[in-house]
């Protein structure tokens, strides 16, 4: 059995209004890494609230199909484990500050304290956190103070605090720069391996460093679900991403020792669809 | 700029840090202090009110907060003294009256305004005591480990923090609705008109945060359990909570003393 299984997930924020998720099927299994991927409003973030169990709400609910995770729907786990269970970090930082804390210490104190944990656990999980997402300088300010990109580190280092199976992340490093993402994907790329890591993104670049497993959204739809070299060479993905990044797609393939040698890297879809095609065909993928 | 900003927070605290002995002391038995001084303000007669008021200023002084306290009292107590003292100490029709300086006054009037002064006095600077010497986060974590429920410490954490963030935005929306031709300088009644364009945004806004807000909280399992962890509460100890018993005791001492008094 799959850690998550979604089944045939139609679902409208508003009863009888648009279906923003038009009959999703997808299973996830326990310490996979995958990536959901799509244009604005292809309804990313509304799958990831699903799949952290923000979804369905009362006021919220499927018209259709479910989502369960070890084999229950999140509202039959009780609510002391939840937590434990999947942590999200959404798309707009300040929205994921508890209200409750006046440091960035004691907001990444807040949840493993609401646990009721020991306090030697406490403080081991906080080091822990503040030493992956790099916030020792940053631990006694006020976190309504700290930048957007600050603030999206202190609510990963949030998450990771509840120690949980699952961690979705809503495009975790759309406020970074890119020296600061590369540090925090180093450090989230050497978590735990059983952990489970969902992330919901616009842009390839933080997808194809994190995820082996790559799910593309059109309008509620998983259009293409597969690896990276099959996502690229998808028609959809150029449209959706543009030019930059295929080319920077390429040089990802190229670093991984994936590109062929002596080919140069590819100025237009065709030309990185007429070098992956092969590829493909060779290793056995068809399309 | 960042740490500007949490300057900015410490301003509207009016914390001021020490380490002195009424800083090092339980949030609890200092809140358990300014309730005793509030009932006693309205219980004892102006002349101890005036004492009160004497002695938390001295202290307050004595922490670091001396520049707090002239400030917030002399803005608060002056125009007040001068109101009370026309209204009552001249034009009501109290009775005794003497002539001082060529002016009319009432010498009830007076110690009217003296007994009104003083608890004001006596109330405002033991309130400035608690503010100047009490961090949030201490009294939130102090009610933390003294099993109030968790509830009561987000009432007294979230407005503290969210009200910032939440006057930018009113800002911002202000900003982008003038932006659009929104008359926000023009006549009292174009502002009139466009109050609920400016409203209705953040109502909006206010509503869909709390509603995130409250996924957050139950995310990290706000309330999950009955009693949570506090790291690093405030010390306490036997002499403080039996202070603050006998603080409680008197309390009710005094109310009580108070019907046979007046
Ligand atoms: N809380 C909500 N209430 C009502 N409608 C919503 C809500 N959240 C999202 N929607 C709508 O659902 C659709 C999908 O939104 P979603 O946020 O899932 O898209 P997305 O793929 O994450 O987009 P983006 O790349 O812009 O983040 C959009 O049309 C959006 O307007
Ligand atoms: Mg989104």
């Amino acid at each position: 059995m799959a850690l998550i299984e979604i089944d045939n997930l139609h679902f409208s924020w508003t009863p009888g209004g648009p279906g923003v998720l038009a009959g999703i099927s997808l299973q996830i299994a326990a310490g996979e890494r995958i990536a959901i991927l799509g244009a604005n409003a292809s309804g990313k973030s509304t799958l990831a609230q699903w799949i952290a169990g923000w979804l369905p709400t009362a006021a919220a609910t499927a018209e259709t199909g479910g989502l369960t995770v070890q084999g229950k729907a999140y509202g039959d786990h009780d609510a002391a484990s939840r937590p434990g269970l999947a942590q999200f970090t959404g798309q707009v930082p300040m929205q994921q500050l508890s209200g409750f804390a006046f440091t960035v210490f004691d907001e990444i104190a807040f949840g493993p304290g609401n646990l009721g944990l020991p306090e030697a656990e406490i403080r081991a999980r906080i080091s822990d956190a503040i030493r992956i997402c790099n916030l020792e300088a940053l631990k006694d300010r006020d976190p309504f103070s700290l930048s957007g990109g600050e603030q999206q580190r202190l609510s990963i280092a949030a998450a990771l605090a509840m120690q949980p199976e699952i961690l979705v992340l809503d495009e975790p490093t759309s406020n970074f720069d890119p020296e600061s993402r590369d540090a925090l994907l180093d450090q989230i790329e050497r978590l735990p391996a059983g952990l489970t890591i969902v992330l919901a993104d616009a842009s390839l670049t933080t997808a194809l460093r994190l995820a082996a497993r790559f799910v593309l959204l059109d309008a509620g739809r998983i259009i293409f679900d597969g690896a990276a070299a099959a996502l690229l060479a998808h028609p959809r993905t150029a449209e959706i991403f543009g030019l930059p990044e295929i080319r920077l797609a390429a040089e990802y393939l190229q670093s991984a020792g994936l590109w062929p040698a002596g080919v140069p890297m590819p100025q237009s879809t065709g030309a990185a669809i007429s070098v992956l095609r092969p590829l493909l065909a060779a290793s056995g993928v068809s399309q | 700029m960042a740490a500007a900003k949490d300057k900015d927070r410490e301003k509207t605290l009016l914390y001021v840090p020490g380490e002195g002995w009424l800083h090092r002391l339980n949030p609890l038995t200092r809140l358990t202090g300014l309730g005793l001084v509030a009932v006693a303000a309205f219980a004892l007669p102006p002349a101890a009110t005036i004492v009160i008021a004497l002695v938390a200023t001295l202290m307050g002084t004595v922490a670091g907060a001396g520049a707090v306290f002239l400030r917030r009292l002399t803005l608060t107590l002056g125009p007040l003294a001068l109101a009370l003292f026309v209204v009552h100490g001249m034009l009501m029709d109290h009775p005794n009256r003497f002539g001082f300086l060529g002016l009319d006054l009432s010498h009830d009037g007076l110690m009217y305004m003296v007994k009104i002064l003083g608890r004001i006095a006596a109330l405002l600077s033991g309130s400035l005591v608690f503010v100047t010497t009490t961090h949030p986060s201490a009294l939130l974590k102090a009610l933390d480990s003294h099993g109030f429920p968790p509830g009561v410490s987000y009432l007294i954490a979230s407005p503290l923090l969210l009200l910032e963030p939440f006057t930018q935005r009113a800002r911002a929306i202000r900003e982008a609705q003038m932006a659009r031709g929104l008359d926000l300088e023009g006549s009292f009644f174009a502002r009139i008109r466009a109050f609920p364009a400016l409203l209705l945004p953040l109502v909006t806004l206010a509503l869909a945060d709390i509603d995130h807000r409250a996924q957050v909280l139950d995310g990290r399992g706000f309330r999950a359990r009955p009693r949570r962890t506090v790291l690093d509460a405030p010390k306490d100890s036997p002499r403080q909570r039996l202070a603050r018993r006998v603080m409680l005791g008197l309390a009710p001492l005094l109310i009580v003393g108070a019907f046979f008094w007046h």
